[in-house]
């Protein structure tokens, strides 16, 4: 039987290796960390129909747990080439094939120290948002009666200040969602969005933008903020331009959330120059085209799936692990 | 004897131009400086100063010496040629005086001494004196030609590219010595004499070449020397050579307190025709090293700069760093030159922009030490927070100038040449720094800094850099350090270091907290960090490969931490560092700030 490595065992580890076993490939997935899931396991709900994200996760891992997929947990993968991988903890894993699914690296907002992320307790990101939804601390963290909540979009995406020019792509929705769940959450506070684009390209995206606007009244500026403060009776006070009435505007606020982007795996470099891999200026990885080889790595016998390629949403990626693990097995077919 | 042969003609042609040339360009450089400067001259004229400028002309114009320290090998390739002249010039006058005594001998007739004198009874010991010279001035033609192939045995590892002009001076410098041997040497074969080396190699013709073959060769070996001269003193006033001369004003007037300013000024003629186009300055240049941009130094921009071709894009292109100036050896003040070409390309006269201004103040507190944290500490918070714990831990009454908003210290506006707009915001500055009445200003950015300090009339006021005002705390035992066992590496900002001197403050405080490690280039050869806000022409991409190339220097030193003294350093410094983190000074202050 073919043996199939998978680095990584979030969403599109876990999609590649069912596709795999049922056609008879059998795949190892390869996680760093103690469980299955990769970042989704922090997520609260997701864009744009607010479905739980366990109910994804429970579902991809109870069918890898019914298929008896191999799982190495806690274990990364140090070097690989496309027949074999070496782990952290000296083993070498003989393989196949490989399918790289490492994901991404969230944007680490202290580097935009001028918001204050790490500084000032009232400024957390989006992904932090998400996790306290979880915990249910969303409220220890913005304070009983919020008057005003601020969204801040593109943090560390399409920023050459930081050297991150592409666009997240998932972030807009995100903060329109969050937007909404805050709203709900607390109907008093005014609710703000300080966007440069407001990019909605997915099916009922722009459907949840515009209900967002008319039904809950969350306020959309065009224009950045520029630095955040804290103010003497411990809230924030940030500094924007409006740029539809070209207007500067202050404003003190409660809660300010970055929504951070998606950045490349530092690893990526190495593993591309080990195999001969192609990196996109953007550090992602990149496929041998954009059309007919989105999966593939130009390298033989090494494949992409999901967000190590580029940003994706949960959709996306889940169809491309499944478009990945049947490039897999045309590859393994044609070899044999 | 009336010393005078048709080959001297082009000798005389050349030299008479140079001399109006010469006579044109200074007089009219010098009519054109403003009252004030000329006032400075006359007031200068019957002191010490005209003494010092002697002695500096002797030392620098002759000797060479700041070239020395680049490389000695360089000045003495520079100090031959220059020194070398000099002496055969001035032991040559010598020499015709002792042969026919003290009368009026026309130019060439020191000049071409040799050629006229044949009839003169002999005088070895000016022979072996003038032949030793020549041949100290042609070891520095041959190093000359050997720099081109092996400049980085002479310290430099790229050499200017010069224009045709320089390169037809050049080209009759680089002849008129080897001319001048073998001229001399084929009038001793004929009528003997000459020292060691024009009457060796005199005696060696006189015996393998036929008298016939001797006296054309004699005729065409003067013609082409006196050519060379001729070609060389016309292209002088128009070419690099320019500096011979102009180095020498240059030292006097600056001497007499002439200083270049963010106007451009007729003095500037002086620094800017000054430059040898040595090229010392493209190696230091982190834009040349790091980027490959070759196009944009100071040598470069002088020389565009001097010819009327200067384009904003060179203009520029540059991080006002001052790693060249710091190098150069006729210190010439290349940055202001840089700042003052930028405001005729982009200043707007008359700018109503910041009438507004007027009436605006967010600052907060009471005190008399002021701060202002400038507005890229206001961007990056974590150096605000951090001095607000050093006041606090201190005790200080604080005048908070700019914490909840600001008028920018103007320097980023004159940076870029827009010096009328910077003098609205120094205006408005310097009265609300006068109505609070403060003593102390105390400012966490450099660039603030080096314009409240050289541009802002803040008489009664101390104006320190936050690493200053740290020191001192720790100094008077206002603040309590403890040490740890901390590794730590320092960044010298520009606008700190090599613009304001500041140095040592830093190092003590950093000294008191924990272990300093230095990097390879530091103090006045310190690195810049690439996001100068006085370049406006690289990208980010580009600000950010120097800042990699910084940081890896930096990161060398194995310590864990970089420190720096300037936010716009920490924020370039940020992301370029791999493993080290990047630190304010007032931040390793505040944590290490006894409980």
């Amino acid at each position: 039987m073919k043996r199939v490595i998978i680095i990584g065992g979030g969403p599109a580890g876990m999609q590649t290796a069912l596709c795999l076993v049922r056609r008879g490939i059998e795949p190892v997935i390869v996680e760093c960390e103690n469980e299955l899931g990769g970042k989704l396991r922090n997520w609260h709900v997701l864009f744009p129909t607010f479905t739980p994200a366990s109910d994804v996760l429970t579902e991809l891992r109870r069918k890898v747990r019914e298929n008896r997929i191999g799982v190495h947990l806690s274990t990364s993968v140090e070097t690989f080439t496309d027949r074999q991988a070496t782990l952290s903890d000296g083993r070498v894993l003989t393989c196949d094939a490989v399918v790289v699914a490492t994901g991404f690296t969230l944007f680490d907002a202290r580097i935009k120290e001028e918001y204050g992320y790490g500084i000032y307790d009232k400024v957390i990101t989006s992904a932090d948002l998400e996790r306290l939804f979880n915990e249910g601390r969303v409220v220890q963290a913005a304070g009983e009666h919020p008057r005003r909540i601020a969204f801040l979009h593109c943090v560390g995406s399409r920023d050459e200040k930081v050297c991150q020019q592409h666009c997240s792509r998932v972030c807009c929705v995100t903060g329109v969602k969050q937007a909404i769940e805050m709203r709900r959450l607390f109907p008093e506070a005014d609710v703000f969005n300080f966007y440069m684009d407001i990019r909605m390209f997915g099916p009922g995206y722009e459907e949840l933008y515009r209900e967002a606007q008319q039904r809950y009244g969350i306020h959309f500026v065009r224009g950045r903020i520029s630095e955040a403060a804290p103010t003497h009776d411990n809230r924030l006070q940030i500094k924007a331009e409006d740029t539809l009435t070209g207007r500067p505007l202050r404003m003190s606020v409660d809660l300010l959330v970055l929504l951070v982007g998606m950045r490349a795996n530092d690893q990526n470099a190495a593993w591309a120059a080990d195999n001969g891999l192609n990196q996109a200026p953007s550090g992602f990885l990149q496929p041998k085209d954009l059309f007919l080889g989105n999966v593939r790595s130009g390298v033989e016998g090494i494949f992409y799936a999901g967000t190590v390629t580029a940003p994706k949403t949960i959709g996306e990626t889940v169809n491309e692990a499944t478009a990945a693990a049947d490039a897999v097995a045309d590859y393994l077919t044609t070899k044999a | 004897m009336n010393f005078f042969v048709p080959f001297c003609i082009p000798f005389i042609v050349g030299a008479v131009a140079m001399f109006i040339t010469l006579a044109w360009k200074w007089g009219l450089w010098l009519y054109r400086l403003p009252r004030a400067d000329k006032k400075r001259i006359v007031c200068g004229l019957p002191t010490r100063a005209t003494l010092d400028a002697a002695g500096e002309v002797v030392c620098e114009s002759l000797l060479h010496r700041r070239i020395f320290r680049v490389n000695p090998l360089l000045g003495y390739m520079h100090m031959s040629l220059a020194f070398g002249w000099f002496l055969l010039i001035a032991v040559g006058w010598a020499e015709t005086i002792a042969y026919v005594g003290f009368r009026w001998v026309p130019l060439q007739g020191h000049v071409f001494f040799r050629y006229f004198a044949t009839g003169l009874p002999h005088k070895p010991v000016f022979a072996f004196i003038m032949d030793l010279l020549l041949l100290f001035v042609l070891s520095g033609v041959a190093l000359a030609w050997g720099k081109r192939f092996f400049s980085k045995r002479m310290g430099m590892r790229r050499t200017t590219r010069h224009v045709l002009g320089d390169r037809i001076a050049l080209s009759a410098l680089w002849f008129i010595f080897p001319a001048r041997l073998i001229a001399e040497s084929t009038t001793c074969a004929l009528y003997e004499g000459g020292g060691f080396l024009t009457g060796t190699i005199g005696a060696w013709m006189g015996e393998h070449i036929s008298t016939m073959t001797l006296l054309t060769l004699e005729s065409v070996a003067w013609w082409f020397y006196s050519s060379c001269l001729g070609i060389f003193f016309v292209a002088l006033p128009f070419s690099r050579y320019m500096h011979i001369f102009t180095e020498i004003p240059l030292i006097f007037l600056r001497r007499y307190r002439l200083r270049s300013d963010e106007k451009e000024s007729s003095y500037d003629r002086f620094q800017v025709d000054a430059c040898s186009r040595c090229g010392i300055c493209i190696d230091p240049c982190q834009l040349q090293s790091v980027l490959g941009v070759d196009n944009v130094q100071s040598v470069y921009f002088l020389r565009d700069r001097r010819y009327g071709m200067l384009r904003a894009e060179v203009a520029d292109n540059c991080l006002l760093c001052g790693r060249c100036a710091q190098r150069c050896p006729v210190q010439i003040d290349l940055n202001t030159l840089r700042i003052n070409s930028r405001d005729r390309l982009h200043n707007i006269p008359a700018e109503r922009r910041y009438d507004y201004l007027k009436g605006v103040d967010r600052s907060s507190g009471t005190g008399k030490v002021g701060y202002f944290a400038g507005c890229m500490t206001l961007l990056t918070p974590r150096t605000l927070v951090a001095m607000e714990r050093i006041f606090h831990a201190a005790g200080e009454e604080v005048w908070w100038a700019d914490r909840d908003g600001s008028v920018c210290c103007g320097r980023p506006l004159k940076l870029a040449g827009e010096t009328d707009a910077a003098c609205k915001m120094r205006e408005y500055n310097t009265e609300l720094f006068r109505k609070h009445g403060i003593t102390t200003l105390v400012t966490s950015c450099p660039i603030c800094l080096k314009v409240f300090r050289e541009d802002y009339a803040l008489d009664g006021i101390e104006v320190l850099h936050h690493s200053q005002y740290i020191f001192r705390l720790i100094q008077s035992g206002r603040l309590a350090i403890e040490r740890g066992a901390g590794q730590f590496t320092y960044h010298d900002p520009c606008e700190l270091g090599r613009g304001s001197g500041i140095y040592d403050e830093p190092r003590a405080v950093i000294e008191a907290i924990g272990l300093l490690l230095e990097p390879v280039d530091t103090r006045e050869n310190a690195l810049c960090c690439g996001s100068s806000v006085a370049n406006t022409a690289i990208t980010d991409g580009q600000q950010l490969q120097i800042a990699r190339s910084v940081t890896a220097e930096l990161e060398a030193t194995g310590a864990g931490t970089i420190v720096t003294a300037c936010p716009l350093c920490k924020k370039a410094l940020g992301r370029g560092a791999v493993h080290a983190e990047v630190r304010d000074l007032s931040e390793i202050v505040a944590d290490a700030v006894s409980k």
